[in-house]
């Protein structure tokens, strides 16, 4: 006996009625949002070559990734990540085009260790990415349609915190820490954790100035005002360049009048072979994780052979629908407005009258139950429809009222006059 | 105003956590009570409690079920959580060791086959992994992990010691140090940004209180 046929693996799940109504209605926000921003919607395979996400290691590790062999004994997988098949197209079908390439998705990943405090196995994820520039205005457009898309799918409490990871990398730099001791410190930082940083730093030699500078970075996170206070404290070109090149990120999303959703942490440090400039991050109450993930990586597009600069963001659509619950923000409802049935004789009239109802724009179900109309009536309150046009004689046709309970008597003709 | 969450670990961590919240000004007397209540609260400031066991506290503040918690890190490091480390809280002070009998002291390179029992099977699989770079067989143990050598089950051990009695007493002795383990207070990653301003009261006002070293360890 298959024993697994009733179930599902764990970190799928089915996606009914009203949940799957609320997950289209947000993907068409988005995708309105996306389309009115001037970005263009591509669709790429779900299953792609194991290569394709081989290259970043330490972004999809192996061990999270859904595999498979083709016939050839080549190893697939279904995609852990949007993003580097954008990147993969942008550096070969689409390395002629002219810049910037503003490009935008929405479809399924898959990883296996997402699960958890609504984390699945299999998530959507909506995202955009624009290619062929390296400008502030290019990172702070991505931001600001962050913001956007929060709006758009009406999520009015959330903040955007940014950071600048060659911020970090210019101070590893100063202070002389080998490659494998500057990845320890990035997880050190991001973690927060304090203890692992002062250890760390105590193994060089170096100024007291930049010890502290390092043991505080976990702490720079705030208000905008920080960059300017970190900036006296730093003496190296690379992180003054990256601290400027975040201000100037920021004096545009000031003129988004983004303002009050923006804060900095300029310990925000995720990844550092995948990011080369500005990242962030944006959070909402209801959801333990963040809901956007985005920045520059300007050396990812190189791998697939063609040199370009990238910025972008991801949102999982997932977290957004648990984010808009938790706060119980109001969310349209799936349903039926009008449910038809008829009498032997008024059968065509009927599907006319539901035709026009639907050209009209309305919901209109035809029943096919062949119930009498005392087990329609139920039926129709059961499944919240709003009325029943009962069609009957040629042209009469009976209104009742579900909410009601009252019925009225019209016609055709009436029905069209109105 | 929202509620903050605070997960607190059962056992040997709870009466020093609520030493440490009574000191900066938590009511904490619902905690103290012996009712059967889950969820103990201060209404004054706005904050909920609740007891679990500790292996679990980092789940609930990863998951933002909890806002912070109070957990060893033995359990951070078993767990390998996405949270914020933010405070050493100091109490409840040992050691992280790999262990085994005295005469494989300085030898340890010679044993080809490594089988290394333990309560904590990630901390154990890390160590050998990143700093030895050894493939090693785990034997996940839930208690008396030191007689695991004695008797042949396994050639070495990771685990806590405080004083090291025990391992004395059964002729081991300490191979190599993993890590310093004390109470550590972590905090959600989104509840860090969205509930910045009374959280880092909190942390402050538990950092002053560690300098002035008020709780007893």
């Amino acid at each position: 006996m298959p024993k697994w046929k009733i179930y599902t693996p764990e970190g799928v799940q089915d996606i009914l009625f009203e949940d799957c109504f609320l997950k289209r209605d947000l993907e068409y926000k988005l995708r309105n949002l996306f389309r009115s921003s001037g970005f263009y919607e591509i669709e790429t395979p779900t299953l792609e070559f194991y290569d394709t996400f081989s290259a970043d290691g330490d972004l999809t590790p192996q061990e999270t990734m859904f595999k498979f062999f083709d016939p050839q004994g080549r190893i697939l997988v279904l995609r852990p990540d949007a993003t580097i098949p954008v990147a993969r197209v942008a550096a070969t079908k689409l390395k002629d085009v002219e810049y910037p390439l503003k490009v935008s998705y929405i479809g399924n990943t898959f990883r296996y260790n997402e699960l958890g405090g609504g984390r699945q196995k299999e998530f959507t994820q909506a995202g955009i990415e624009i290619l062929g520039v390296n400008t502030a205005e290019a990172d702070a457009e991505v931001i600001a349609t962050a913001a956007a898309a929060m709006k758009a799918v009406g999520i009015e409490n959330f903040q955007i915190d940014i950071g600048q990871v060659d911020f970090f990398k210019g101070i590893m730099e100063q202070t002389g820490l080998s490659d494998e001791d500057t990845e320890q410190m990035r997880v050190l930082i991001d973690k927060k954790d304090f203890i692992g940083i002062e250890e760390l730093v105590e193994k060089y030699n170096i100024s007291a100035d930049l010890k502290n500078l390092i043991l505080d970075l976990p702490r720079l996170f705030g208000p905008v005002g920080i960059i300017d206070s970190v900036e006296k404290r730093t003496d190296n070109a690379r992180s003054i360049a990256a601290l400027q090149n975040l201000r100037k990120v920021l004096q545009i999303l000031d003129d988004y009048e983004l303002s009050e959703y923006i804060s900095i942490d300029l310990g925000m440090v995720q990844s550092l072979n995948y990011y080369t400039g500005i990242v962030f991050r944006g959070f909402t109450y209801g959801v333990g994780f963040p809901v956007i993930s985005g920045g520059r990586y300007d050396n990812l597009v190189e791998k697939f052979g063609k040199r370009c600069s990238a910025t972008g963001f991801s949102m999982g659509v997932n977290l957004l629908m648990i984010a808009l619950e938790k706060q119980k923000i109001e969310v349209k409802k799936p349903g039926v407005q009008t449910l038809v049935c008829y009498d032997k004789d008024s059968r065509k009239i009927a599907f006319k009258l539901c035709e026009e109802l639907r050209n009209q724009g309305m919901s209109v179900e035809m029943d096919v139950s062949g119930k009498n109309l005392e087990e329609i009536k139920k039926y129709a309150k059961n499944r919240k429809t709003g009325g029943i046009m009962f069609v009957r004689n040629g042209g009469e046709i009976e209104l009742y009222d579900v909410n009601t309970g009252k019925t009225t008597v019209t016609s055709i003709e009436e029905l069209e006059n109105k | 105003m929202r509620y903050l969450t605070i997960a607190l670990s059962k056992g040997r961590l709870t009466d020093y956590s609520i030493e440490m919240f009574e000191a900066i000004g938590i009511d904490c007397s619902e905690l103290k009570s012996s009712s059967r209540k889950l969820i103990m609260s201060d209404e004054k400031n706005k904050i909920k409690f609740f007891l679990v066991k500790p292996a679990d506290v980092p789940t609930y503040v990863e998951y933002g079920a909890a806002d912070m918690g109070i957990v060893g890190k033995d359990t951070l490091l078993e767990e390998g959580r996405n949270l914020y480390e933010v405070l050493n809280l100091g109490f409840a002070a040992c050691r992280m060791v790999l262990a085994g009998p005295a005469e494989l002291a300085g030898k340890l390179d010679s044993l080809k086959d490594k089988r290394v029992a333990t309560k904590y099977p990630r901390i154990a699989r890390e160590y050998f992994e990143h700093k030895r770079r050894e493939s090693i067989e785990v034997i996940k143990l839930h208690g008396s992990v030191e007689l695991a050598p004695l008797i042949g089950l396994a050639e070495v051990i990771v685990d806590i010691v405080e004083s090291g009695r025990t391992l004395k007493e059964n002729g081991l002795v300490v191979l190599d140090e993993i890590a310093e383990i004390s109470a550590r207070l972590i905090v959600n990653r989104v509840s860090m940004k969205m509930e910045s301003e009374r959280i880092n009261k909190i942390i402050s006002s538990l950092r002053k209180q560690l300098e002035k070293g008020v709780v007893s360890k």
